[in-house]
This record gives C-alpha cells, structure tokens and sequence, in this order.
C-alpha cells in the first residue's frame, strides 16, 4: 500500500516538475551573490530558527517554572502591584517560611523512601516476572502475557484498594503504602521486550558452568539488562515521586505524606499568600528538577526509544 | 509459540520444572492482589450499597446502583460523560497537533535543539501537584499575568478555573503543556524512522516541502500517530489528578474518573456507587478504545 501511494506522489510529482523547476531557480539567487551573502543568509535564517524554538522552549515550556520563581522571591504587596511577577525587592522570607510551615523536609524524606524502596523492589519482582514470561519456560507463556495486557484495561482499582487496605490493616501506614504500591507488577511491560533480544546461550552457558538461577538472574541477567533497568529505575522513582490520588487516599496522616500530597495541602491551607505557594512549589519540584538535569539525555531518549509500547503514566491512570 | 514450555537449563529434575514457577510466584501473587484482585473486585462492591464506614454492612443490592443511574440519575451522569468526551478529544487531538509541530520544528540534530527539546519535555517530570499550583497562580484573576493578557486583549476579566464556561478548556491546555514533550518525542522517533531514500527520491522528484509532507512523511509516520493518539486518548479519559488539583471537579470539569473519585471519597463516601461509575468508566474505555483501534488500523492499511 505504502509503495502504491508513493508511485502516485511522485506521479503527480513529475507532472508538476517543470513548473517547480522554474520556480526552484527563481529561488536560488544564490548563484549571483558572492560566498559570503550566502553565507550570511544562511545564518540569518538559522538564528531566526533558533528564535523560534527559543520562544517556544523558553517562552512557553518554561515561562510557567521561571513566573513561579520570580514570584517566590516577591512580597505579597509586591505582587499586587505587578502581576508579571517581577519582585521589586528579592527576599528569600518565603522559601523559610514555607520550609517550617509546609514540613517540606520531613516530607521529601518520605517521598525518597517510598520511591526509593517501591523502584528497587518492583524492578527485581519485575525481572523474575518477565524472565521465565518472555523465554516461554511456563506452559502458555503467552496466555499469561495477553493476560497481564488485558488486565490494564480493567476498571479502576482505587475503591477496592481503599477497602482492601483497611482491611488488611496496611492503612495510613509507610509500609503498607509501599508494600502496595511495589508489588503492582510495574516494570513487568518493561522488560518482556528487553529479555527477548538477549541471546539464550546466556542461561545455557551459565547453566552448564553450574550457576544457579537466582545467581544467574541477579549477576548475568541483570548485568544485560543495564538499560532497561536504567530506564526503569529512572521512570519507576519520578512515577512514585509524583502520585496524587493514592497517597490522598492511603495516606491521610501529615507525617506521612509524601511532598506532592505535602504541596496540595499547603495550597488549600496558604491560598491567599501567592509567594509562599510559589517558594514552596519550587521547594517540592526542585529534587525532580535536579533530577531531570542530571539524568535528563537518558529520560528524553528513554521515551524515544521505548515508548512506543508502554505509556509513562500507566499507574495512576490505572488506579 | 508452542503450548508447552521450553525447558529452563537451570537445576535438575522435578526442580527444573518448578524454577519457573516458583520465580513468577511472588510477583504474581502481588499483582493478584494489589492489581487485578482490586480491579476485579470493582464490580463486586458496584452491586452493593457499601459505604465505607468500619463496621458498616456490605448492602448487596443486585443492579440497583446501575438503575438508579440510567433513570434518577440520568443527567449527572450523561453530563459527566459529555465532559469526559470534551475533555478526551480536546487533548488528544490538541496534543497531537503540537506535537507534531514541535516535532516538525524541533527534529534536528544540532546540539542546541536537543537543549530545545529538554525544555518542551520537562513539564511531564513534575507532579500534577507542581504543574496545577504553577497554573493556578498564573490564572489567579487578582494577582496573576494571564489576567493582565486577558483583559488587554478582551477587555474584560475572568476567573479562569472558576469559571464555568473556560475551566475544562484551561485543563485541556494544562494537560497538552503537561504532556506535548511525550507526544512530540513519539513523533520524532517515528521521523527518525524514515528511510532517509526515500526523501532523496522525492527530492529527485523536485517535491515541494508541503507535498514531501503530505505524500510521504504523513503517510509513514502513521505508526507513531497510532501510538500518539492511543496513548492520549486512553491516558485522558479516566485521568483526574490535573482535575482534581485544579478544579476539585466544579465548574463543568467532572469527568468520569473525578465523578467516581467523589462519590467514593467525597462528603458522601458511596463507595458502591462510586464503584458502579468505576465499571462505567471501564465500559467507556472499552467502546472508545475498540473504535479508535478499529479507525488506526484502517486508517493505517489506507495509507
């Protein structure tokens, strides 16, 4: 179909031709001005490009981040006066204010932990998942992989979950919090894929050489799985980092509340003191910024490469 | 792939045959518990009067959550769904444009555009919570600069997410700036996966830039469109986080996952009816998603 519709594009193509001809040469006056003029054109155009993308970068994908900033550094009477957020006198009042006020460090600790620990174990759950799924060592290694797709789509877990964890007295509790949201079976979707391009002489030899299997999985296994699991480590701490909805729901004690649930607070609790919320915003988005700067090649080629299959936001929409 | 499993090179004997199993195990039973046992169990508590409260009974009431929706109940729903729909096909077909053209602009390999690149991608790294006080203080109608933009160019001033009439077009634009980094880096990939020739010929050719697109990358770029508009269009319908965070729901904003999330946890703590909706949601999923497979595929075969 592809090739059909490309023997009709150039078609139509040839016959338009002469007219383009005529029209590319009208075009090039490159051939009568001098090197230089050509030159210089060229770089007009590529910085009027690159003004372009500056604005739609900076401009628009960024201005939010820097308003914020700004005004994180304004007084609240200073921000009456002007709304573009440019503070007449700077003061760092807010950032303190909000640190004690917000319990921002408390907070970001357990978000660490949490993160931290549901990353390391749903990775290592996830490879012993994905490894006997994705070489077919079960009977109907397939049926289990469609299973696994099929249940994503199920209804929303959140209710049940909710009663569930009361239940199992796993409630308003760090472990249990963890302990939930660590055995999901994310990093599963993740590594299926993976396992498959990696050849199976590797068990084999290492089978013969009498390596054991959970030897095999934590040393050769995993040693080959350095990317995926990068990527996953990468996704799986920002993923956890930034739910909402589960913590609102399975955390509703203050000293356990990680910082995004720590931010939606403060905001109903400081509405009125816009230079506050905003110094701790950038308290709260701060660790991730750092975060996205020093990993931030990795996380952008992670998604060009690997997303084509799984979503980022697959938990959250999913419960 | 075969019925039977491959043998594992690992162990002997009966322990050969249980390697596998005993791996999968404890991953398993987590899931089942944590994951499939919850979704499954939605169902359950939709037939039942549940509220929530400890020690309260369960209140089994058969289909009367489901009746009372399609009949007393009819207009919050359908109103619901309404915005759901708006909602769904607003920022997956609004993300999708500009995605592409961010991709369009941004697809090049100097060094700055990968700076460029890093920008448009960022947002999606910080928390709903981060993005909604960002833009709740942007459109704050007494202090932020999206009222001095709207009233030079209106005249008049707005409570933007308080209003009822410009709130759920406001979350549809947070979203795609939440989200346009995703999509455009899907479209990228989905350039780079061109075969450079096949530019080279339509060069041969003398195509005009505006018919290279049309007639070539348009047409090949189709299984980055289908991923694009799949992955929008699934991850919006049951997401309420953004709303949550930046309307509560209020103001025309409630979509199915928001109508769920506060009926099960609001002031009235249905959870029964709350899981009823949840149901309801994964219906709309199914019927939405069965469609926009059957129209990406045909649409792909088409091109």
């Amino acid at each position: 179909m592809r090739t059909q519709s490309a023997i009709v594009t150039t078609g139509t193509a040839e016959r338009r031709s002469p007219a383009r001809g005529a029209h590319a040469g009208a075009d090039q006056p490159g051939r009568l001005r001098t090197r230089g003029q050509a030159l210089a054109a060229r770089i007009g155009r590529l910085s009027l490009l690159h003004l372009l993308c500056i604005v739609v970068a900076v401009g628009v994908f960024g201005a939010p981040l820097i308003y914020i900033l700004l005004v994180s550094f304004n007084t609240e009477t200073g921000l009456l006066g002007n709304a573009w957020g440019w503070p007449s006198h700077f003061t760092f009042a807010n950032y303190s204010a909000a640190w004690v006020q917000g319990d921002f460090f408390r907070e970001i600790l357990n978000s660490v932990l949490y993160a931290a620990v549901t990353d390391a174990v749903s990775l290592v759950l996830g490879v012993f998942l994905a490894f006997p799924v994705s070489r077919g060592y079960l009977r109907r290694s397939n049926l289990w992989y469609a299973f696994f797709i099929f249940s994503g789509f199920l209804p929303p877990a959140l209710i049940p979950l909710f009663i569930e964890a009361r239940w199992l007295h796993i409630y308003n509790n760090r472990l249990g919090y963890m302990l939930i949201l660590s055995l999901q079976g994310a990093g599963f979707f993740f590594f299926v894929g993976y396992i498959k391009g990696i050849p199976r002489e590797r068990e084999e030899a290492a089978a013969i050489d009498g390596c054991s299997y959970i030897r095999f999985v934590f040393t050769i296994l995993m040693r080959e799985m350095k990317p995926a699991l990068a990527a996953f480590a990468v996704f799986g701490f920002v993923g956890t980092w930034n739910l909402l909805i589960l913590p609102i729901i399975l955390l509703p004690k203050t000293s356990l509340f990680p910082v995004t649930r720590g931010l939606y607070s403060f905001f109903g609790s400081y509405q009125s003191n816009e230079p506050e919320i905003a110094a701790a915003t950038i308290i709260v988005s701060l660790p991730l910024l750092v975060v996205f700067l020093v990993l931030q090649r990795y996380l952008v080629q992670g998604v060009a490469g690997g997303a084509m299959g799984v979503g980022m936001d697959k938990r959250e929409g999913q419960t | 792939m075969p019925v039977s499993a491959n043998t594992m090179p690992f162990g002997s004997g009966a322990l050969r045959r249980w390697i596998p199993l005993l791996s999968i195990s404890l991953p398993l039973l987590g899931w089942l518990i944590f994951s499939f046992g919850p979704s499954a169990a939605t169902i359950f508590y939709s037939l039942t009067q549940y509220s929530g409260e400890p020690g309260t009974p369960l209140n089994f009431s058969g289909l009367h959550n489901y009746v009372q929706a399609f009949s007393t109940l009819l207009p919050e729903l359908r109103s619901t769904i309404v915005v759901t729909l708006k909602f769904t096909i607003g920022v997956t077909v609004i993300q999708n444009v500009i995605g592409l053209l961010l991709a369009l602009l941004l697809n090049r390999r100097l060094r700055a555009f990968a700076v460029y690149r890093a920008f448009v991608f960022l947002p999606q790294v910080l928390s709903v919570a981060v993005v909604a006080s960002m833009f709740l203080l942007i459109f704050n109608p007494l202090t932020g600069p999206a009222e001095v933009i709207y009233h030079w160019v209106t005249g008049s001033s707005s409570s933007f997410f308080g209003s009822s009439r410009q709130a759920l077009a406001l979350v549809v634009l947070v979203n795609v700036w939440m989200y346009a980094g995703f999509t455009m880096m899907v479209y990228i990939a989905g350039f780079r996966n061109i075969p450079g020739d096949v530019y080279e010929a339509a060069a041969v050719d003398g195509c005009g830039r505006w018919r290279t697109f049309t007639g070539i990358t348009w047409p090949l770029l189709a299984p980055a469109t289908t991923v694009n508009v799949w992955l929008a269009a699934m991850g919006t319908l049951g997401q309420f986080q953004l709303i949550l965070a930046l309307t509560g729901g209020a103001e025309n904003t409630q979509t199915i996952g928001m109508y769920m999330y506060s009926t099960a946890f609001g002031t009235s703590s249905q959870l029964g009816y709350g899981s009823m909706i949840a149901v309801l949601q994964f219906f709309l999923t199914l019927i939405l998603g069965g469609l926009l497979l059957f129209l990406l595929r045909r649409r792909e075969v088409q091109l």
